[in-house]
């Protein structure tokens, strides 16, 4: 965020004056927030990426227009000016200091290579593979973010490997077994984002697989054992990143946010038990909500001051869990007023408990044996 | 990455990417031009969804293949399992081409003279007796039309027959040559 660094500026032109600090360091710090603001996205290179996945659409619906005035091999040519134009022209925008323009032709690149292979099987009517098309663009792209080491061409990889997972599933008439490669393609594209440097690809790649394995209770009509092998993965990496925080960010790199993946895979997990195990006589669902709630305070206690996404992660799962019991437990007793007044008191103790932790959150801790 | 290693890696990766392209292109040309002509029956297919977008969804006549014929199918009921099966296709008296035998997962030996091997996916929807039928996809259920062009073939196909001409290569894939309105092509295909 470019703000963060002016924010910055000002902060230490008034620490050095009220002599907090010297202005060596001042000047030090500024550089430092600087040199890694650059790394960050800004507003023109979110324009950018904006703008590229406009002309990436234009690319694509023009092949889908099958626009017969120009002839196909003439379509074909262009695609391939396209790409190499915009992969040597993006890598020459980006040695001279347009960084973000540079990654943005990238993604236009990309997206000819996705348009190119729509144009081919368009062209010799190849029918029923759009998925393995959505593959082979998704392995294209990986290809290029790992020669270029660019960020928003991983994540663009990500993206399209979560539209081939989600493509093989929806396929009406499928013929084909259950995408488990998907665990292979999100292995091999967690190792490029480390090359890459792109964390934001990682937290969608660790989102992603949430996902996966919500299709995969579906797909085996098995949310009970799915729902807790999910939970007690993601509880086992909340409890890695808790247990040994800078080992862990170590390995994983995602700036400190590991918890709250662990909290989001958690709650995923047990909502799908929960959502299975409703109308069920047995203890299951009961076991489930106690799970979860228990899950969400130790989270909040374990991790909530360092995060405050956690805690939002918390505050939302809690609100869920609470109308889940709500609709099960309660409801068949009490009439639909009662199930309002019961949401509006809910939702208020919730606010006021939110209120409270944040406040509290936000005073600075006490010294260890101060408080004392 | 030095400045130099940057515009190297981009021109190679660029020049892949097309390299593979262009490969795909070759591939499907080769079967055009060397693959064995087969004229295919179409029939019209829910006419609800005959025409989805810029393509005409074609029904073929061999996309059910009697469980009889299958040489290695499984005896009573069975679930068929998704995967490829090769279709033996012989010339009737009317010039379409229609299923002989079939093999699942690998093909039986060499065709015999005047018949070819295509090859197709079973999709496992349900359960199959002796007396069913597999369902048969062959890669080359799509014709993609200019823009606002389907609509007219939906209407005639369901009036009159067509039929698809396709090239078919050794390996049994095949490759649309020609859509058939009786005895018209209706759009000749260009190699590239």
């Amino acid at each position: 965020m470019a703000s963060y660094s002016s924010r910055v500026r000002a902060d230490s032109a008034r620490w050095v004056a009220s002599g907090l600090i010297d202005r060596n360091t001042a000047e030090a710090i500024v550089r430092d927030v600087e040199e890694h603001d650059r790394r960050s996205l800004s507003f023109g290179s979110i324009l950018a990426i904006m703008a590229a996945l406009l002309l990436a659409a234009a690319i694509l619906v023009f092949v889908a227009s099958n626009w017969e005035t120009i002839p196909r091999l003439a379509r074909v040519g262009g695609l391939f000016a396209i790409i190499f134009a915009g992969y040597v022209g993006g890598a020459v925008l980006k040695l001279n200091e347009h960084g973000a323009i540079g990654e943005a032709v990238w993604l236009v690149a990309a997206a000819a290579f996705g348009g190119a292979i729509a144009l081919i099987g368009q062209m010799y009517h190849l029918s029923g593979d759009e998925t393995q098309a959505v593959l082979t663009w998704c392995a294209g792209t990986a290809v290029a973010a790992a020669a270029l080491r660019s960020g928003p061409l991983t994540m663009a990889a990500v993206g399209l490997a979560v539209a081939w997972l989600f493509l093989r599933e929806a396929e009406f008439w499928r013929s084909s077994d259950f995408p488990h490669a998907f665990i292979g393609l999100a292995a091999v594209l967690w190792l490029v984002s480390y090359w890459t440097e792109s964390a934001a690809s990682r937290h969608l790649i660790l989102l992603s697989l949430v996902f996966y394995a919500v299709l995969l209770a579906i797909e085996y009509d098995e949310p009970v054992g799915v729902g807790a092998g999910l939970a007690a993965i993601f509880a086992a990496l909340f409890a890695l990143a808790v247990v040994l925080p800078e080992q862990a960010e170590r390995i994983v790199r995602l700036n400190g946010l590991l918890p709250v993946h662990g909290l989001i895979g958690f709650l995923v997990g047990v909502i799908v038990i929960q959502l299975e195990t409703a109308g069920d006589s047995g203890p299951a669902f009961a076991i489930a909500a106690v799970a979860a709630l228990a899950g969400i305070v130790a989270a909040v206690v374990l991790a909530g001051r360092a995060s405050r996404g956690l805690r939002w992660i918390a505050y939302i799962g809690f609100a869920i869990e609470l109308c889940m019991i709500y609709v099960v437990m309660i409801q068949d007793m009490l009439g639909t007023a009662g199930f309002f007044l019961a949401a509006g008191v809910i939702l208020g103790l919730l606010a006021f408990a939110i209120i409270r932790i944040e406040k509290r959150l936000k005073e600075p801790r006490l010294p260890e044996g101060a408080a004392a | 990455m030095s400045g130099r290693r940057l515009v190297l890696a981009a021109v190679l990766l660029a020049l892949a990417q097309i390299a593979f392209l262009t490969w795909i292109i070759a591939g499907r040309a080769a079967i055009l031009r060397n693959g064995q002509e087969v004229l295919l029956k179409v029939e019209p297919v829910d006419p609800r969804d005959l025409l989805r977008g810029d393509y005409v969804w074609l029904g073929y006549e061999i996309r059910n293949v009697p469980v009889k014929l299958v040489a290695n199918a499984p005896a009573g009921e069975f679930m068929p399992e998704a995967g490829p099966i090769f279709v033996r296709l012989g010339r009737d008296a009317d010039g379409y081409w229609r299923p002989r035998s079939a093999s699942l997962r690998v093909a039986e030996g060499q065709p015999p003279a005047g018949e070819i091997d295509l090859r197709g996916t079973v999709s496992s929807a349900w359960r199959l007796g002796p007396e069913d039928s597999f369902a048969v996809s062959y890669g080359i259920e799509r014709f993609y039309v200019p823009e606002g062009e389907g609509r007219a073939i939906e209407a005639d196909m369901r009036e009159r027959p067509f039929a698809i001409l396709a090239a078919v290569a050794g390996d049994g894939s095949a490759q649309i040559k020609a859509l058939m309105d009786g005895e018209t092509r209706l759009y000749k295909e260009p190699l590239y």
